[in-house]
């Protein structure tokens, strides 16, 4: 259990990084589907498959948590820094920007003269995956940054 | 002087040195990561008043002494 909350630079990386790449897979999957195009891949609604981005995410942001709260604190004083925090901090303020941006265009992409509850349903999922696809890139970008910066910076 | 930040001129690299310390070894006294340290000294980072507290009382300076606000 030590071994698993007691975080270094490089299970970060991995984390994180694991996390932003099957998050990018699954909303870029997602995205393409709504808009119409499908690629060879079949993942059902019902399969077992599609839970596991939100399980990973959540495993993932629980041994995040874990290991801030209940590590070492003087290895998390160096791991969580203020410096760190304001990378966070920055990654978040673009995510939101992007975010903001992307859902004021899938609302006006929408078909508002033909609206029903099917449409309703898409533009949902189309704001989730865009989301997921926003936040995944951020945190694959960052993930390697912060490890970069860690072994040269 | 080192590299400067807008806000702040520093001169944390010069006093490091002088104390014979290595970016590596001054962030593990102060408990805080070496890219911190390295971002302060090339301007690019401004540290919080604790952070700037714990470099001084580990480089055994005067938090003056390391950073300094521009002339405007």
């Amino acid at each position: 259990m030590n071994n698993l909350i007691e975080m270094t630079y490089f299970k970060r990386f991995l984390i994180v990084f694991i996390c932003g790449f099957v998050q990018i897979f699954y909303a870029a999957y997602l995205l393409l589907n709504l808009f119409g195009y499908s690629i060879e891949l079949h993942i059902s609604n019902h399969d077992l498959f599609m839970f596991f981005p939100g399980v990973l995410v959540f495993v993932g942001s629980g041994i995040l948590t874990a290991s801030y709260y209940l590590g070492d604190k003087k290895n998390n004083n160096i791991l969580y820094d203020e410096y760190t925090a304001l990378r966070y901090y920055k990654i978040a303020a673009v995510g939101y920007a992007v975010n903001g941006i992307g859902i004021f265009l899938l609302f006006s992409i929408q078909d508002w003269s033909n609206w029903n509850f099917q449409n309703a349903n898409n533009m949902i999922y189309q704001i989730a995956a865009f989301a997921w696809l926003t936040f995944g890139i951020l945190l694959a970008i960052f993930s390697f940054g912060d490890y970069k910066e860690h072994r040269n910076g | 002087m080192g590299k400067h930040h807008q806000n702040l001129l520093n001169n944390l690299e010069d006093y490091r040195k002088k104390a014979g310390l290595t970016q590596q070894e001054l962030s593990d006294a102060a408990e805080v990561s070496r890219k911190s340290i390295n971002a302060i000294e090339n301007g690019i980072y401004v540290p919080s008043t604790v952070l700037a507290l714990k470099i001084a009382k580990t480089l055994k300076c005067k938090i003056e002494d390391l950073f300094e606000l521009p002339n405007t």
